[in-house]
């Protein structure tokens, strides 16, 4: 903890440096660059503790605190059938209720409190997946009701990949569609979804939603970095990683798809820049609109996941090189990946927070009257949405250290992490430091790439 | 529970799922398929994409218009709703949406436009659809000629009339030697050419011209390029850099600076008295119409700035840090009562009396001021499908805009380039 708090101080003191008057034009008046250097030395510095520090002291930071005795609840097939009913009626809310993309509550819920909230939810705090998912209780219905398993076994050959293609699919459908947030067109795509997964589950059993079904696979990756767990029959309190480092290495699949989650989180930030649109050769005052970037916005996120995995694996070979480590390559990429998980949920965290305090204020809003026929059902009372925050220096201010904290806080969890499932996987200490080398320079050129993307001017 | 069982076997189940799954794209056909009691107007707005900042308070000024309109007993006696569908601030799904609303919603016209390039991505669908179409937007493209009897700009002045009737004030009062900064790309280049036309024609001229990059965020090694002799720098620049550039001028010219002449759209939603805009203090903007309550605020204003619920700075009166896009959105406003004039002056009905309403929006001509028109009273011009009304400049005083001068109706025209009434429909 200590190395956190050293970040959130250097934070605040380069907070204090200056001041200065909406969103992004207000973010370019910070001193964004003194912002940058010093989340970089964070990070730096958490990899210069780690090499002079005695080995137990970062694994140590992760042990849990154990709680009481726990067994979990009988009642999460319940809860799932209600998300799934909930699912159903927004569905239905998507093809019948407003156009309006702010008034209707299909895309406020996915893209709001599902893809911002619940995602952090279940990266920071608890795996609630368990009892929120759309599919489990669903499924048990179907078994319970028809009296008989699975018909079908998932063909072991095809592995996590499913999954991957769901998730880039995913990504792809986020970032490049031009109308991701129309009620109509997101009821069809989320309905068809759920359907198709709910019949994969059926066909398939349980090994589907693990390794085919992309939604599942990400909650189940980030759950890995809740602080609330179970540890040997108790409730479990622990810095984020703890779990990970819990448990048996993730499979190549769940590691691969762990660098997926970060390449897309990663890119889905990159696509908005001056930079970006002027790789495209656009005019980054007058973006033209999504429909005349789809092509090479699918094409910089498929490059994204391309290049992360190969500089991953490089970085992680090398590291054994330098280690005189060689030949357990595929089983240092199956431990490290995971340690980037922290990165990927910070990026996310950080890449969100404007819009979850924008978006999520319409989302209340939508849930207060779903139908859009003035109903109060969460007395909000006359209610207008504000942006005013995004024109306030001070607050902007605020939201921006807490999106660069969340970007800091992430790469130095994942360096320490590296750090210790290095000493696991390398016997010797001086082995365990000189394996990481490439990773931390990697890590640490990753947190500049971070502020600065919180930093850099956007054209959307 | 084993008859259960044999009632719902596994494979009926799926077929069932499957069966869903087929007919859900289907659903949506059925979607408002409700009776055409109401008057359904399509509201393409920008809900997503580099124009939501303008598309909330455009939302907001609509509502107010609406029920406004409502309360008053509606259009022809039917009660008015609004389809509102989000373009994403994109050409092409902007027409997507126009035929959303001609095809699955049964609207009878769309509205509410703001950015030019979904505009003009959007115009020849509605021509296509013979949808009327009341763009919001500014641009100079309706009364240029380049789009289509269904295009109307009946609640907006376009900004070539704007540039051209701010030159008399610049160069009797601020300067006849100016240099104009702007960004350098279509936007840019209009303000270049129509202000410098304007400004010779009043006696003055442009020194120089400084075009900025487009993607520049830093400003200070173009501000030597300003000749000496400037008495005027008029800047237009947009994007998010737009703070620091005033900032940086700010820091170049210190406390001697020549006069300073802007359009507020590069400061719409900011608050002026914003720390770190302090150089703005005695500087001059164009206003579409005033976002401080000036001395002789007429009560059409203040009954307009009550609805849609704006303070007398043009804040949001549930949020005082909420400042309006008062200088633009009062189209929507104004282009929702002519619309309510123009369906019932034709009698409308329904979609076969859309030819009858815009022929009664180009029979159009004075607009006097009033509640329906609280910006000030209007000229449309028929031929062009263009309005025309009076500008505002005001002076930074103490963070707030102080108007310190009202253009007439008569500097803001200029010849027509097209006439759109003898295109067939």
């Amino acid at each position: 903890m200590r190395f956190l708090w050293i970040v959130v101080v250097v934070l605040c003191l380069a907070g204090q440096a200056q001041a200065h008057a909406g969103d992004q034009g207000f973010v370019l008046l910070l001193p964004t660059d003194i912002y940058i250097w010093s989340g970089v030395a964070s990070v730096v510095l958490t990899v210069i503790l780690l090499a002079v520090l005695p080995d137990r002291a970062g694994a140590a930071l992760f042990r849990p605190v154990r709680l009481w005795r726990w067994h979990g609840s009988g009642l999460r097939h319940w809860t799932s059938g209600g998300a799934a009913l909930f699912l159903v009626l927004l569905v239905w809310a998507g093809l019948y209720g407003s156009r309006d993309p702010l008034v209707n509550p299909l895309p406020l819920v996915v893209w709001t409190v599902w893809w911002v909230i619940l995602v952090s939810l279940q990266g920071v705090v608890m795996d609630h997946w368990r009892w929120t998912n759309p599919f489990t209780g669903p499924g048990a219905l179907m078994a319970h009701l028809t009296g008989e398993r699975a018909p079908l076994r998932y063909p072991r050959a095809l592995g996590y990949a499913p999954g991957m293609v769901g998730f880039v699919a995913f990504a792809g459908f986020l970032l490049a569609d031009i109308a991701p947030a129309d009620p109509a067109r997101l009821a069809v795509v989320v309905g068809l979804y759920w359907l198709i997964s709910l019949a994969g589950l059926c066909l398939f059993g349980p090994r589907w939603l693990v390794r085919a079904e992309c939604v599942t696979m990400l909650m189940r990756s980030f759950a890995r970095m809740a602080i609330v767990g179970r540890h040997r029959g108790r409730l479990a309190l622990g810095l984020p990683g703890w779990q990970l480092l819990a448990r048996r290495p993730m499979p190549m699949g769940g590691a691969i798809f762990a660098l997926l989650l970060l390449a897309v989180g990663s890119f889905d930030g990159l696509n908005e820049t001056f930079w970006w649109l002027g790789v495209l050769g656009l005019n980054p005052l007058e973006f033209p609109g999504r429909s005349a970037v789809v092509g090479p916005t699918l094409a910089g996120l498929c490059l994204s996941v391309a290049g992360l995995l190969l500089i991953f694996v490089a970085c992680t070979w090398l590291g054994l090189i330098m280690a005189q480590a060689r030949g357990r390559l595929a089983l240092a990429v199956r431990v490290f990946a995971p340690a980037i998980l922290p990165i990927a949920l910070g990026y996310h965290i950080a890449h969100y927070i404007t819009s979850f305090l924008v978006d999520g204020q319409y989302a209340l809003a939508a849930l207060s009257d779903p139908l859009n026929q003035g109903a109060d059902l969460l007395g909000l009372g006359q209610y207008s949405v504000s942006t005013g925050f995004l024109n306030v220096a001070g607050q902007v201010r605020a939201i921006w250290l807490t999106q660069a904290g969340a970007v800091v806080i992430g790469h130095v969890i994942a360096i320490i992490l590296a750090h210790v499932l290095a000493l696991r996987l390398v016997a010797d200490a001086r082995g365990a430091v000189l394996s990481q080398v490439p990773l931390a320079v990697f890590m640490v050129g990753y947190t500049f790439f971070g502020l600065w993307l919180l930093a850099a001017p956007r054209g959307f | 529970m084993i008859k259960t069982a044999k009632t719902f076997s596994r494979r009926a189940t799926l077929t069932g799922i499957a069966a869903g799954a087929a007919t859900l794209p289907l659903w949506a056909r059925y979607t408002n398929a409700q009776t055409a009691e109401p008057l359904k107007l399509g509201f393409q707005v920008h809900r997503t994409g580099i124009g939501s900042a303008y598309g909330r308070w455009y939302g907001r000024t609509t509502d107010a218009a609406v029920k406004v309109i409502n309360d008053a007993g509606g259009i022809n006696g039917r009660m008015v709703e609004v389809i509102a569908e989000d373009d994403g601030t994109d050409p092409r799904r902007g027409a997507e949406v126009l035929e959303k609303f001609a095809n699955q919603h049964g609207c009878e016209l769309a509205f509410g436009t703001l950015f030019s390039h979904v505009v003009i991505g959007s115009a020849p669908r509605a021509g296509e659809l013979k949808l009327p179409y009341f763009v919001v937007s500014e641009g100079h493209h309706v009364a240029s000629g380049m789009l289509n009897r269904y295009t109307l700009q009946p609640g907006i002045t376009d900004v070539k009339s704007q540039v051209k009737a701010m030159a008399p004030y610049v160069a009797n009062n601020l300067g006849k030697k100016v240099t104009m900064i702007f960004p350098d790309f279509a936007f840019g280049h209009d303000h270049r050419d129509f202000f410098t036309a304007a400004i010779e024609e009043q006696g003055g001229e442009v020194l120089e011209q400084i075009a900025i990059p487009p993607a520049e965020t830093s400003f200070t090694k173009y501000f030597p390029k300003i000749p000496r002799e400037t008495e005027v720098v008029y800047h237009v620049m947009v994007g998010p850099a737009v703070l620091t550039f005033v900032k940086e001028l700010g820091e170049f010219f210190g406390p001697s600076r020549p006069a300073m002449f802007g359009f507020i759209d590069s400061l719409e939603a900011v608050d002026l008295a914003s720390s770190g805009l302090e150089f703005l203090e005695g500087t001059y903007f164009w206003e579409g119409m005033c976002r401080d309550v000036q001395p002789d605020q007429s009560e059409h204003d203040k009954f307009y700035r009550a609805a849609v619920g704006v303070d007398a700075r043009g804040a949001s009166v549930s949020d005082p840090s909420d400042m309006s896009t008062y200088g633009h959105m009062f189209g929507c406003w104004e282009t929702l009562h002519v619309i309510k004039d123009g369906m019932e002056a034709a009698g409308y009905a329904g979609p076969g009396d859309r030819s009858k309403l815009i022929e009664a929006v180009e029979a159009m001509s004075a607009l006097p001021e009033s509640r329906a028109h609280p910006q000030g009273d209007k000229i449309f011009n028929g031929k062009t499908h263009q309005v025309f009304g009076h500008q505002n400049i005001s002076r930074v005083e103490n963070g707030k805009l102080v108007r310190v001068h009202r253009t007439s109706i008569e500097d803001t025209l200029y010849p027509d380039q097209v006439d759109y009434t003898t295109q067939p429909f």
